[in-house]
């Protein structure tokens, strides 16, 4: 059943990670990492949003703001995934699984493009802001024209708030239906986890922007797969 | 991060203070925390930068024509990196203290702006949005595993330690060094910090490839634990090769998925 109280603290939470993102601060809160953590948090469930948020950390890791270009919506992605794996795993009263992540996952992973999409569809309502607030400083209402500036968030705060909340409505009302599913299908899921998790670390490899990125990362992922495989023999010994 | 020489020699050389009280930059400071709150394609920042220097601009012309002029001219066309706006800002109310004073033209605080707003957003850009932010993710989606939920806080952390105290002195160097804050940006050697920290990022992610692929697949596989860690791990290989083919970051992310739902549900 829809706990409706947990989705518009979802949604309310989702709306000011949207805000922070863009339009104010900007201290990393609206990270995936973070973001997602901060929904489990809140939602009493932290184990889903933290791996939901490590993945899609990774998977972001790349994504840059510069000039007018607008990357993907990492932190849409992070609270509507998290949100509805936290969902999923209250409803089922068992707790996170790697297949309600990956589930969670495959279900609104893609938020990240369509959050690129509202952004850019946001951006007119913004420039008739600026336009508005000239026209107000020539006419000597000053502070009125530099008070335009606020009103740019409140789309953003409602709209990714609406996003957010019915991901974890979503969530919650997926939950009894994973029951369902065939073994081997959530064996399946279950084995996706990993598997996004390693290619969102590949992907996170070159996202680094770092000059001979597969050296390094050749020979840190060389060293821990040697160091736990001899943990793994010594344990076995 | 090490102090940049040229700007601690410069602030201790001391221009004039700034004649606005404290709380008024005070003020300055945290509106401009909501710099990109009406961020457009026209005018970029250039709401979030008339908001942010209000209270100044209100403190240094009594007289509401000055002030009017002084509001329109900080509504043109703005944009850089956020944090390095700081030093802007601080630029610009020592720029407009001057030109309240009768020191200088209106023309050079635009002048100042539009000479300074590039070189910073591509120093900004390069140092946080591709150097800082990336090191520190994936170093802390790294430590999931053994930190828990503790790995965001330490993000968080240890990113706001650098953002917050560059941001505030930035704030500070602008204020009081005018035009010379150049120099002492320059003196900050943030390319050179930022070569380093993505080497931190590309280890930290390659080392988070073969954590997941060992941890989880022996965690997921059962008795098929050891063939499926090393499954994972090739995936990771395959996966960053596709990447270098320019291969979409989101049909990698569901062919992984897909593969492994098929595995899983079949073998």
């Amino acid at each position: 059943m829809v706990d409706w109280s947990q989705v518009a603290l979802a949604g309310v939470w989702g709306g000011l990670l949207a805000l922070e993102r863009r339009a104010f601060l900007q201290a990393m809160f609206s990270r995936p990492l973070v973001a997602a953590t901060s929904i489990g948090l809140l939602l009493g469930e932290v184990e889903s949003g933290l791996f939901v948020g490590m993945l899609l950390e990774l998977f972001h890791l790349g994504a840059a703001n510069l000039g007018a270009a607008l990357p993907e919506n990492d932190t849409i992605a992070a609270t509507g995934c998290s949100a509805a794996a936290v969902g999923c795993a209250l409803s089922t009263g068992g707790g996170g699984t790697p297949a309600i992540w990956a589930l969670a996952i495959i279900m609104f992973g893609w938020l990240g493009a369509l959050g690129r999409k509202i952004d850019r569809w946001l951006e007119p309502y913004n420039t008739r802001l600026s336009r508005k607030a000239v026209a107000r400083a020539e006419h000597g209402e000053l502070r009125r024209a530099v008070r335009q500036n606020l009103w740019g968030m409140w789309p953003h705060f409602l709209i990714y708030a609406a996003l957010a909340g019915a991901c974890t409505a979503v969530g919650f009302w997926v939950g009894p239906w994973v029951h369902q599913l065939p073994l081997p299908l959530v064996r399946g899921l279950a084995w996706a986890y990993p598997a996004m998790a390693c290619g969102a670390a590949a992907i996170a490899t070159r996202g680094s922007h770092a000059r001979h990125s597969a050296a390094y990362a050749g020979a840190t992922a060389a060293v821990v797969a040697l160091v736990a495989v001899a943990l793994s023999l010594r344990r076995g010994a | 991060m090490s102090e940049p020489p040229a700007g601690a020699a410069a602030l201790a050389a001391s221009p004039p203070p700034s004649p606005l009280p404290a709380m008024t930059l005070l003020r300055v400071f945290a509106r401009s925390l909501f710099l990109q709150a009406s961020w457009n394609p026209q005018g970029m920042q250039n709401l979030g930068l008339a908001y942010a220097l209000f209270p100044a601009l209100k403190a240094l012309y009594p007289d509401p024509d000055r002030q009017m002029a002084a509001v329109r001219r900080h509504l043109a066309f703005f944009n850089t990196q956020p944090y390095m706006a700081a030093a802007i800002l601080g630029g610009v109310i020592h720029h407009e203290a001057r030109i309240a004073r009768g020191e200088e033209g209106p023309e050079v605080v635009v002048g100042f702006k539009a000479a300074l707003m590039g070189p910073l957003a591509a120093l900004g850009d390069g140092f946080f949005w591709l150097s800082l932010r990336p090191a520190l993710g994936a170093f802390c989606a790294a430590l999931v595993p053994v930190l828990d939920a503790w790995a965001a806080v330490l993000f968080l952390v240890l990113y706001n330690v650098v953002h917050l105290t560059l941001r505030a002195k930035l704030f500070r160097m602008g204020l009081r060094l005018g035009d010379r804050l150049v120099e002492a940006v320059a003196h900050a050697h943030l390319p050179a910090w930022g070569a380093r920290l993505r080497t931190v990022g590309a280890a930290s992610a390659g080392g988070a490839v073969a954590y997941l692929a060992i941890s989880l697949g022996a965690n997921q596989g059962g008795r098929v634990g050891n063939a499926l860690a090393v499954g994972y791990l090739a995936l990771g290989v395959l996966a960053y090769w596709l990447t270098s083919k320019r291969f979409g970051n989101y049909a990698l992310l569901y062919l992984a998925a897909g593969l492994a739902v098929a595995a899983g549900a079949l073998l």
